[in-house]
Formats: C-alpha cells, sequence, structure tokens
C-alpha cells in the first residue's frame, strides 16, 4: 500500500501541494518525502529541462552571531571567508556564509547529515558563547529548482541576474523571489544548474503555486528526490 | 528602476531596501532634557544637500549607511555602520531610579 504523508511522524510543510500533484511518497529520517510523481524515468529527463522538487524533509541548521566564524571552525568546518559563498564539507554538507555573522548548513540530497547532527548537538549557551542557534528546518522551507531553463524561470520572478555568465557554482544570492525574502544557493553542475531555494514557512505554499504559474511557459513540472539525486 | 548598492549582497534594486531615518549622535539618555530626547526620536533635519541615513536590505535585515545627496537624487556611498559605530554601547540605570522597581 502507498504511503502516506500522514503515517509519518514528520511531513514537509508543502505535503497536501504534493498529494494534489501526484506525489509517490518514501520515508526518510522519518519523514514522508515525495520520490517521484509516477514517471521515474521521464523526471530525470524534465530535471535536466526544468523542474522543481520539495526538499523541505532534508537536514539544515543554520548558526549566527559574532563567534559564528571562530565556534564554526573549531567544529572543523570549511567557511568561507567572503559572505554570500558556499563551501563544500567532506560529508556532502554545504555551509554557505550569508553574511560575516551568519552561515547555513545544508545537509545532502541522499538525506544525510552527520555534520549538522554534530553540530546541533554539540552545541549549547554555555559553550559557545557568540555564537546561536537558527532553527532552518523549522523555520523555512526548501525547494530546489533544477534545469537549463531554470535561470529564464527566475527572469520572471526574480530581479538578479541568475544566468550562468553572472552566476557561478556555489554563489549565494539573497533576494526577493515572487516578492517574498528567500536565499538562493546556485549548485547542480556548470552544464545544468541547481537553484535551492530557502524562504519562510509562512509562505511555502503561495510560493510553490506562484512557482508552477511561472514554470508553466517553459514546461517545468514537479520532480521527486530521485530524479533530483539522479542528476547530481 | 532605481538601484542601490548594498555593502553586503551588491547592487539590488530600491525596492528590496527600507530606509531607517538620519544617522544622529544619541544624546545621554540619562542626562539629556526631555525635548533633546524628543528630539533624537522624533524629528528629522530633512536637509537639502548630502545626508547620511540608515538603510536596511530587507531580504537580509542587514542594516547600512548611505550618504545621498538630496538635491541631485544621488546615492554617494554606502558602507557598513562597523565604518562609524567601531565600540558597543551599553546603557546604565540613572542613579534615581536605583531601589524602584
Amino acid at each position: 500500500m502507498a504511503l502516506k504523508p500522514t503515517q509519518c511522524a514528520r511531513r514537509s510543510f508543502l505535503y497536501r501541494e504534493l498529494e494534489n500533484s501526484g506525489a509517490r511518497f518514501e520515508e526518510l529520517n522519518g519523514s514522508a518525502i515525495a520520490i517521484n510523481y509516477g514517471d521515474a524515468e521521464g523526471e530525470t529527463a524534465q530535471a535536466r529541462k526544468l523542474g522543481i522538487c520539495d526538499l523541505s524533509s532534508l537536514q539544515r541548521t543554520g548558526f549566527k552571531g559574532w563567534n559564528m566564524a571562530d565556534w564554526l571552525r573549531l567544529q572543523g568546518v570549511v567557511l568561507a571567508e567572503e559572505s554570500n559563498i558556499t563551501s563544500p564539507q567532506t560529508d556532502g554538507t554545504r555551509v554557505a556564509r550569508l553574511a560575516p555573522g551568519e552561515a547555513l548548513v545544508l545537509g545532502d540530497y541522499q538525506g544525510g547529515g552527520a555534520l549538522i547532527e554534530k553540530l546541533d548537538s554539540t552545541w549549547s549557551m554555555e559553550s559557545a558563547d557568540g555564537c546561536y542557534q537558527v532553527p532552518r528546518a523549522e523555520t523555512n522551507f526548501w525547494l530546489a529548482l533544477t534545469g537549463t531553463e531554470a535561470p529564464a524561470l527566475f527572469t520572471k520572478i526574480c530581479a538578479v541576474d541568475l544566468r550562468d555568465q553572472a552566476t557561478s557554482v556555489h554563489s549565494v544570492v539573497q533576494t526577493n523571489v515572487a516578492r517574498l525574502n528567500a536565499i538562493i544557493i546556485r549548485g547542480g553542475t556548470a552544464e545544468v544548474p541547481v537553484f535551492d531555494l530557502l524562504s519562510d514557512i509562512a509562505s511555502a505554499v503561495y510560493l510553490w503555486r506562484a512557482l508552477l504559474d511561472a514554470m508553466g511557459e517553459f514546461g517545468g513540472k514537479p520532480i521527486g528526490l530521485k530524479a533530483l539525486q539522479d542528476l547530481t | 528602476m532605481k538601484q542601490m548598492q548594498c555593502p553586503l549582497n551588491g547592487w539590488r534594486n530600491i525596492q528590496e531596501f527600507a530606509h531607517g531615518g538620519e544617522v544622529v549622535d544619541e544624546p545621554d539618555p540619562n542626562r539629556c532634557t526631555d525635548a533633546e530626547w524628543a528630539e533624537y526620536i522624533f524629528m528629522e533635519d530633512n536637509k537639502a544637500g548630502l545626508v547620511k541615513e540608515w538603510w536596511c536590505h530587507v531580504a537580509t535585515a542587514y542594516w547600512f549607511i548611505a550618504e545621498r545627496d538630496t538635491v541631485k537624487d544621488e546615492i554617494v556611498r554606502t558602507y557598513d555602520p562597523s565604518e562609524l559605530f567601531k565600540e558597543r554601547r551599553d546603557y546604565t540605570r540613572p542613579e534615581a531610579l536605583e531601589g524602584k522597581s
């Protein structure tokens, strides 16, 4: 019998929208994640063109404060000197420096996040003076926009140029997307970009629908996590 | 559309920013008169010419300082507040209130 999101202890903020789009769910880290939408092979090709994938069930966290950089480096994290640059870690986790005193930590697309678990369990108010936890998993939803048409989609809803000539892999852009404050991280490869997008959970359904509407003219569709894993 | 250079995020459309008023020296809240405090809180010089103002890049909640020419309608320079504010400012409880809750 097919897994329903309501059978899992945790679910994405968007699970009703995903169900409406025909998602098939699998359990990952105790959460229901849309693994595909019934066309596993077609979705891999769709991901190369233009796809939207909900990653809200994957692991993430954040830290801020004047002592953020020193504390993270003490834990063995590789952190960029400049703001708005992402540093890949050896275990597949990525750490995006949002400001001199703020960082965002994203787990990999397989559901892993050993570094995130270590950071969250090591951190305490007493031991990390001047470095404070930001509960990104509870406050931000996480989408991936994939494919060669994704930069064209962003020209409709975002004022910052995200085409290849303006944005390199691992760069971070913090701006307005469809009138919402959002963090965009350029990932993927030089040939096929993947843009991670994080924004406030209160507007998750609004942005999901706005993006589906905006990507219609480019043939964009929802894709499952499997297609994203195959792509990267 | 007008654009402004955010010291943290680079050039962005002006609609991503919020204006936060003039940069003015704060009087000592324990020693200044009510009139001086009201002047600091509520009044703007609204000068024609070069002004120094607080601006916020809303998407990142990042506050910075912009110098603007209000006659030419030009943004001259933007920079991080640490250029002007180099030390933390702590507030002490006025002696007159000691012992009162």
